[in-house]
């Protein structure tokens, strides 16, 4: 606070005791740092004005690039490894099926309720001994979204829904 | 008087724009935590005190010595907080499984794509979890290949 005081006080005495025009006094601020001229004050007004344009629009790009909030606009991600049915997706009635079915029910409850699947996904090993399947249904009410589903051992394991497609 | 009060107006202006620039920038993503229901239930967990020294490994745990090298997310997912150091990935594209990862010095958290580092620490005690019927997790055995996806050094 002192520092301030003690940078503010002898620059606006410079700027009042070289220009006294009354109408330029309204900006205090560039005129204590450098007594100009009207036409250059005016510019510097001009300049101190862009700055803070410069400044919010600097604060909006960031907001706006957060990564929070961009994640949900990320691309579309292909997770297919290989499509098997082009036209297959889940109704309402069938995902409301599938949600009943217990994990650990042979794979062949899943697949009274659905057919062949969209598309299968890259086969992997999680838990040691045992080959993962995977595969994705988009939902007929929200194409965007697919129901995952993973078996092991024609056994199903259990089931995510995947977003951003 | 006014000249005075207009300079004040401008400077608070700019710190405020400054203010909220740094708040942008600093503020780290906020992510919920995520509690984990063990389908086995031992009392010692990561996060534990014995004789007030921390318990870092558990049941289950794969004790990686990893001496200060990269963990990296093994597919595109998702990295929460747990229980003391630990933190939770999960991933849409491996259903009924979760992976928790203990021992990381500031994890990165939230959405991350395969490939991302996590975090990075001397030692990891990973755990691979998968969902049984009744909404509990039991600690299964990780896959090699799995781990590897998590800590091979790119």
């Amino acid at each position: 606070m002192s520092h301030y005081h003690h940078y503010q006080k002898p620059t606006r005495y410079r700027s009042v005791y070289t220009s006294p025009t009354p109408g330029e006094q309204s900006d205090g601020r560039w005129m204590y740092r450098q007594p100009l001229p009207p036409i250059r004050r005016k510019r510097r007004r001009g300049s101190a004005k862009l700055l803070l344009a410069g400044g919010s629009m600097l604060a909006l790009a960031t907001i706006l690039v957060n990564p929070n909030q961009s994640q949900p606009m990320k691309p579309a991600v292909d997770i297919c490894q290989k499509r098997v049915e082009t036209t297959s997706v889940l109704s309402r009635a069938q995902l409301s099926q599938l949600l009943s079915v217990p994990e650990r029910s042979a794979k062949e409850a899943v697949r009274k309720i659905v057919e062949a699947p969209y598309c299968i996904l890259q086969p992997l090993e999680i838990r040691a001994g045992a080959e993962a399947q995977r595969e994705a249904y988009p939902l007929a009410f929200d194409p965007q979204t697919w129901f995952v589903v993973l078996y092991e051992n024609e056994e199903y394991a259990g089931y995510d829904f995947s977003f951003r497609h | 008087m006014a000249k005075m009060g207009k300079t004040s107006l401008w400077r608070n202006l700019w710190e405020s724009c400054l203010l909220i620039l740094a708040a942008g920038c600093v503020q780290p993503p906020e992510v919920p935590p995520r509690a984990i229901q063990l389908h086995q239930k031992w009392g010692l967990q990561p996060g534990s005190e014995v004789a007030g020294f921390k318990i870092s490994g558990g049941l289950g745990d794969i004790s990686i010595e990893l001496s200060g090298k990269s963990v990296r997310a093994p597919f595109d997912g998702k990295v929460q907080p747990n229980q003391a150091d630990c933190v939770v990935f999960s991933s849409s594209e491996v259903p009924a499984y979760l992976f928790r990862l203990c021992g990381l010095k500031r994890p990165q958290l939230g959405d991350l794509q395969a490939g991302d580092v996590i975090g990075s620490g001397q030692a990891l005690q990973f755990a691979a979890l998968r969902r049984q019927p009744d909404g509990s997790w039991a600690i299964v055995e990780p896959a090699v290949d799995l781990l590897e996806r998590t800590i091979r050094q790119q």
